[in-house]
């Protein structure tokens, strides 16, 4: 044996916006080491803009310069292919408005006890916690490889380097922070335990076919054979870990404590960037490492997403938390996307479901952080006016913000020249010529059901008198521009969204690499 | 993993070693969760991983062992009393280690075991996979490691970076403002 | 007919720009708010000015019909597209030539509204609309363009909401274009179902394939919505009440485009759907005459000027809709008419808005009088449109009426004497208008000082009256108009000769004569008291516009009112009692199942357990079926 190492190919040009990202994580954590304390807040927010911005153009250069890639990177650790550059795409651009919405949501000291009196002197000497900004941008790069790991070890790491920090933030909310430290360790807690399962997943799976990169699976399937019972437990128990990411119902629980409890801007950055990583994730264990399985999983996946479907819409009514109803309806949606991710049968139906997911994902990522952005806008002297009677009569007092809102929340519902309603149809069209009918059906119903309490507030907001002492609305520059870019998206998506689904479907052209 | 498997009887010397390291880290892991002893239980958790180490040598994986023993043993356990004796837990025979449902975590633990088992002897039945010496040793695993597993190794650091900022974030009391 | 060609590139293709400038500048005003107070009138102005130049670009690149396909709405199912005839040309032409006019005759006539700027919003909004509607390609697009300005028209008649009556009439308006949407969609959805798809170009080629029974049911559910628009009986109650409008959007969009929309699609669809002879177009010419004469009797009692504009709108409308059931040999003249009121109309409108504007905003004509001299060229541009409507001789006016009426005589003899009659109330009626107005003695208001109005104002009046002398001759001389539409809409058989003396013609204008004649006698030479007298029963029927709402009120809302209360009572005992049921099992079930939501980590972990032991067991069962 010689003493030398082959030194492995990395494609660093394909790589470069995950790069991006994880360098510039690492420069704003030696910022916090190096830099005078009253300037970090200068440098890091720029550093973090910047290097999104930066790995967006990236991505954008890599498919402008040779084309939608389709091979595996780095060793066959890193899948390089349309969906994953695109989904990279609506990550950034997801991040990027989550990160603008950052304002004074985080605590000033984590460390002290709520309500004592070292919190009182960090909120009195301005203190902060700078460090934010690198843990954003190491969940984002996290994201970025989770949606595109090509063999289950690099999926498992991807998921914990997004859950990690995203534990951590969630725990930081300036106000209600014992709610937001109880959200922080349930959702630590239930992670772990998810991410648990997935291993255990792939120990499985890796028993079974002897590898785990997921085309390998994918061929042993067909080449192994009794021992289908080690196959079918490790694919269940991997489904665990994902569908707990996604927020399926059963595994949807922690989804509506942590979103109340987490800062907003967080909460913005898991409704919408963890949701478009763990459905990448999701598609390709499902699609490309169990695609020659599809007939044993669809029953259960067909299951899973009606219970996501009924329940996420059923609870979502009772709700008085206009972030646990946000929470909800971000589990019914999941539900919606899951009705496309069964709608497979040969390539082209396949490329039509995934081009259907893709832009479901942009479409309601959008929104999403455009209503969790009024939500940061609507304040009680105590910090958001989080519960819903607050908010009754918002439409008399601030008629634009109110308006915005209740578009977005009609675009969730679905209501035609949203972006909604194209994203709706076109995962339902995927998945009626997919044959999942039933399962259409059931989402129908399910959407009618999110349409009521969508419509109670948008009733509640401009026919209900407002309080005399109702909420103050406060308009940071920055989050009104995310707020409005995100209505113009939806107004854009709803109109004019030819060229969105075009992008889509040409990236999900070539589906996943294999 | 089809290679020709020989007959189970008579057994290897190899064999008879892992059965009774399996027997050892059963039957101290057992011991953990029955003493009435919390510093007992911490100990029996050594045996335990340590019987598992003394399993991986035996399966030529030299490298996982080291780590086992450094890891679980070296540093998980040391942290487990540390904990202990700095919480000022009870050290000495305390009679409410055991909860109300132990009952029901019985039933559970002996189920998931139940099944785990049940998958694997019904998936390993029949796989049978001859050992080469040295295949887990430090070389190979670190060859592969740089060159196959190049991109999570350098994700794992970056995740183990996070943590640390985490954990710098929750407990550092010196913050002061501009 | 022509076929329909795909275009893209050139002029034609950007001809998607005449609707992008008004819909631009429309946003750039409602979103900007208070900070384009300053410019945003000129913005508003320059909106369709562009477009009527994109317009008039179009109108010079060789005749033909082109599809200019823009992007699929919903893939599959709609496209968005534009389709550049000669007919929807010709109406984007009147739409942002008038349109522009009226645009800039508002400068002057809202200057001292303080929300000027959100009527601009709203007219730019109306014209991008209106565009959207009748450059459409398809019928799906169409009807977002037809519910636009039904929003615009809403919007703009209750642009003075602190006036109770603007608001009412804004919601009238509203509530009685829905019957007429509701029958457009119940026709919108029949097309899908028959055909398939939306688009023009299929429906029309394909329309011989469908049944009788289908393609009538379709023609009748579009002239449901067409009634609905362009305010024709049994839908006509709400134009009368959107006068309460500003003046120039009762000109633009209650005279001179929005109420036309619905001939546009009885013309557009008139190949497929309402084909000669065929019983849809039967309904059509009997709506057309009926509503001819039922406007005209209403515009002879109304003492609000603006009223008694608005009856005759619906009169000269009816005469559009009893041409367009004409086929054919109708389409061209139903066209030429409403190309030429649209600009007699917005003329008269426009004159009746400065002497409001002079006087004081009042609208009584008995408060009127004697205005000829204080007011030339208002007066001389009213008179010239007033000439032009009764259909004095080589006026617009004159060639499209006769045409009108000499083809619905050659249809049916009886629907050509009911128009001849029309005619003839027209001429009096109108020339009540101008001698109550310009003419006898004054009979203002003491603090009422009349003057003419500035030259913004006065300049669109001047252009529109020149519109309304020439127009009508240039389009039916030598049959241009006909020609110019033919390969959009088809030719008849042989082309008709304009007969200068025919027998029809002398007749009508002997009519015309007389209804003037009885006018100058009650109105011009008699002194008109300023206080209505009780009038006969005839003039109290048309005060109470003929008993519409009456009727309305007796025909439909009284047993909508009781039919409301047997739904109440039909829902309370049985619907509630599903729905509430339903309801309350929603959210019975939702409380319920918030209950598992226990709030501990350990509960929410066993239910993640629970669920991986369940799909587990799924997938082993499913597995190994």
């Amino acid at each position: 044996m010689t003493d030398t190492i082959t030194a492995p190919t990395i494609e660093y040009l394909l790589l470069s916006p995950l790069l991006v990202v994880f360098g510039a994580a690492i420069v704003g954590v030696l910022v916090e080491a190096f830099a005078p304390r009253y300037l970090r807040a200068a440098f890091q927010v720029p550093l973090t803009l910047l290097s999104l911005v930066a790995a967006f153009a990236l991505v954008i250069f890599v498919v402008v310069k040779d084309g939608v890639p389709n091979k595996a990177a780095a060793m066959g650790a890193v899948a390089a292919d349309g969906p994953a550059l695109f989904i990279w795409g609506t990550i950034l651009l997801l991040a990027f408005v989550s990160v603008l919405l950052i304002g004074d949501d985080f605590v000033p000291s984590a460390v002290a006890v709520p309500g004592s009196v070292e919190e009182e002197r960090a909120v009195s000497e301005g203190a902060a916690h700078t460090e934010v900004y690198p843990l954003v941008l190491f969940a984002v790069g996290g994201m970025l490889l989770f949606a595109a790991s090509n063999d289950l070890l690099v999926m498992f790491v991807a998921l914990e380097v997004m859950s990690l920090p995203l534990y951590m933030l969630c725990g930081l909310a300036r106000r209600r922070r014992l709610l937001s430290q109880e959200a922080a360790m349930k959702y630590f807690l239930l992670g772990a335990f998810s991410s648990a399962f997935f291993l255990y997943g792939t120990a499985l799976l890796y028993g079974y076919a002897g590898s785990i990169d997921l085309s390998k699976i994918s061929t042993s399937l067909s080449s192994v054979g009794g021992q289908d019972s080690l196959l079918f437990i490790g694919a269940a128990v991997l489904g665990v870990g994902l569908f707990f990411k996604i927020g399926a119902v059963p595994f949807q629980m922690w989804k509506p404590d942590v979103y109340q409890g987490a800062p907003t801007p967080i909460t913005a950055l898991m409704a919408s960037g963890t949701l478009v990583a763990a459905f990448g994730a999701l598609l390709r264990v499902f699609w490309v490492a169990l695609g020659n399985l599809e007939w044993d999983w669809s029953p259960v996946v067909w299951a899973v997403a009606i219970l996501t479907m009924v329940v996420g819409a059923i609870l979502a009514i009772t709700q008085t938390d206009i972030k646990r109803m946000l929470a909800y309806s971000s589990i019914a949606h999941a539900g919606f996307i899951l009705t496309a991710v069964v709608a497979t049968a040969g390539a082209k139906q396949n490329s039509l479901a995934l081009s259907g997911i893709l832009f479901y994902l942009v479409a309601y990522g959008l929104t999403t952080v455009g209503a969790f952005g009024v939500v940061t806008m609507v304040r009680d002297p105590g910090g958001e006016a989080w519960h819903l009677s607050r908010w009754a009569g918002l439409g008399k007092r601030s008629p634009k913000l109110a308006m915005v809102l209740a578009f977005f929340l009609l675009a969730m519902a679905g209501i035609p020249l949203t972006s909604g309603f194209f994203a709706k149809y076109a995962v339902f069209s995927a998945a009626v010529s997919g044959g999942a009918v039933a399962l259409v059906v059931v989402g129908v119903v399910a959407s009618a059901i999110a349409a009521f309490f969508y419509v109670r507030v948008i009733v509640l907001m401009f026919f209900s008198d407002p309080a005399a002492d109702g909420p103050s609305i406060v308009m940071p520059i920055a989050t009104r521009g995310v707020v409005g870019f995100a209505a113009l998206a939806t107004v854009v998506l709803g109109v004019f969204p030819q060229p969105v689904l075009d992008l889509a479907s040409k990236a999900a052209q070539s589906l996943f690499v294999r | 993993m089809n290679f020709a498997s020989p007959a189970f009887w008579p057994p290897t010397t190899q064999e008879i070693v892992f059965l009774l390291l399996g027997v050892i880290a059963v039957g101290s892991a057992v011991l953990v969760v029955t003493t009435r002893q919390l510093v007992h239980a911490a100990l029996w958790l050594v045996v335990s991983f340590g019987a598992l180490a003394g399993g991986y040598l035996v399966l030529t994986a030299e490298f996982v062992a080291w780590v086992q023993i450094l890891i679980y043993v070296g540093a998980i356990v040391v942290l487990l009393l540390f904990g202990i004796m700095l919480t000022r837990a009870p050290i000495g025979r305390s009679a409410d280690l055991d909860s109300g449902n132990q009952i029901a975590a019985l039933v559970v633990g002996v189920a998931t075991a139940g099944v785990l088992v049940s998958v694997l002897v019904a998936g390993f039945r029949h796989a049978y996979m001859p050992l080469t010496p040295g295949a887990g040793a430090a070389k190979p695993l670190g060859s592969s490691i740089f060159r196959t597993w190049v991109l999570p190794f350098e994700a794992l650091s970056v995740l183990l970076l996070a943590a640390l900022i985490g954990a710098i974030v929750l407990s550092r009391t010196d913050i002061r403002g501009r | 007919m022509e076929p329909i060609v795909e275009h893209s590139g050139g002029v034609i293709g950007a001809s998607w720009l005449m609707i992008a400038f008004p819909l631009a500048s429309a946003a750039i005003l409602l979103l900007g708010g208070r900070r384009t107070n300053a410019w945003g009138h000129l913005l508003g102005v320059f909106a369709p000015v562009a477009s009527f130049v994109v317009a008039v670009m179009c109108f010079l690149q060789p005749s033909g019909r082109y599809d200019v396909g823009l992007y699929d709405f919903i893939p599959g199912v709609a496209k968005v597209g534009l389709l550049i005839d000669p007919l929807s040309i010709t109406f984007a032409l009147l739409i942002t030539g008038v349109g522009s006019l009226i645009h800039i005759y508002s400068i002057g006539y809202m200057a001292h509204d303080p929300e000027r700027r959100r009527f601009f919003a709203y007219l730019n909004l109306f014209v991008a609309a209106m565009l959207l509607l009748v450059l459409a390609d398809n019928y799906l697009v169409l009807f977002l363009g037809w519910e636009g300005v039904g929003l615009a028209s809403y919007l703009l008649i209750g642009f003075w909401q602190f006036k109770p009556t603007a608001a009412t009439a804004a919601k009238k308006a509203f509530v009685v274009n829905r019957v007429g949407d509701f029958g457009f969609l119940v026709g919108l959805f029949t097309i899908f179902a028959t055909f398939g798809t939306f688009a023009f170009g299929p429906v029309f080629d394909n329309a011989a394939k469908a049944s009788n029974g289908t393609l009538t049911a379709i023609g009748i559910m579009l002239l449901i919505g067409a009634c609905g628009k362009s305010a024709q009986l049994p839908l006509q109650s709400w134009l009368l009440d959107a006068m309460e409008g500003p003046t120039p959007v009762s000109a633009l969009i209650h005279a001179a485009t929005m109420v036309t929309a619905g001939v546009y699609l009885v013309v557009r669809s008139g190949a497929a759907f309402f084909p000669e002879g065929a019983t849809a177009s039967l309904i059509v010419t009997i709506v057309g005459v009926a509503t001819l004469l039922a406007g005209a009797i209403i515009g002879t009692a109304k003492d609000d000027i603006k009223k008694a504009l608005a009856g005759s709108t619906m009169s000269q409308i009816g005469y559009m809709m009893l041409a367009a059931g004409l086929g054919p040999a109708g389409y061209a003249f139903a066209i030429a008419h409403l190309l030429t009121h649209g600009f007699f109309k917005a003329d008269l409108f426009l004159g009746a808005g400065s002497v409001m504007h002079a006087m004081k905003d009042e609208v009584n004509m008995r408060r009127y009088g004697a205005l000829r001299a204080l007011m030339p060229v208002t007066f001389i541009t009213f008179f010239i449109g007033y000439l032009a409507i009764i259909g004095f001789p080589l006026l617009s006016g004159y060639f499209t009426k006769d045409g009108i009426i000499e083809t619905a005589m050659d249809s049916n003899a009886i629907l050509g004497w009911l128009a001849v009659i029309g005619a003839g109330i027209t001429g009096f009626y109108m020339s009540r208008v101008v001698f109550m107005t310009f003419f006898g003695s004054k009979r203002w208001a003491d603090d009422v000082h009349p003057h003419e109005s500035p030259s913004v104002m006065t300049w669109p009046l001047i252009i529109l009256s020149i519109g309304s002398i020439f127009l009508g001759g240039y389009l039916i001389l030598s049959n241009r108009l006909m020609v110019y539409l033919g390969p959009a809409v088809g030719l008849p058989e042989a082309l008709p000769q304009f007969h200068p003396f025919s027998p029809t013609g002398l007749a009508t204008l002997a009519l015309v004569a007389l209804g003037a004649a009885i006018a100058w006698v009650r109105y011009g030479s008699a002194e008109v008291p300023q206080v209505a007298p009780r009038g006969s029963f005839l003039t109290t029927f048309a005060r109470r516009d003929l008993y519409g709402d009456a009727l309305n009120e007796a025909l439909l809302m009284r047993p909508g009112q009781w039919l409301t209360r047997l739904a109440v009572w039909f829902d309370n005992k049985g619907v509630d009692g599903v729905v509430n049921g339903l309801a309350a099992g929603i959210g019975g079930s939702s409380g319920r199942l918030r209950r598992i939501q226990t709030g501990f980590v350990r509960s929410y972990a066993l239910s993640i357990f629970v669920g991986a032991a369940v799909l587990v067991g799924a997938w082993y069962v499913v597995g190994n079926l």
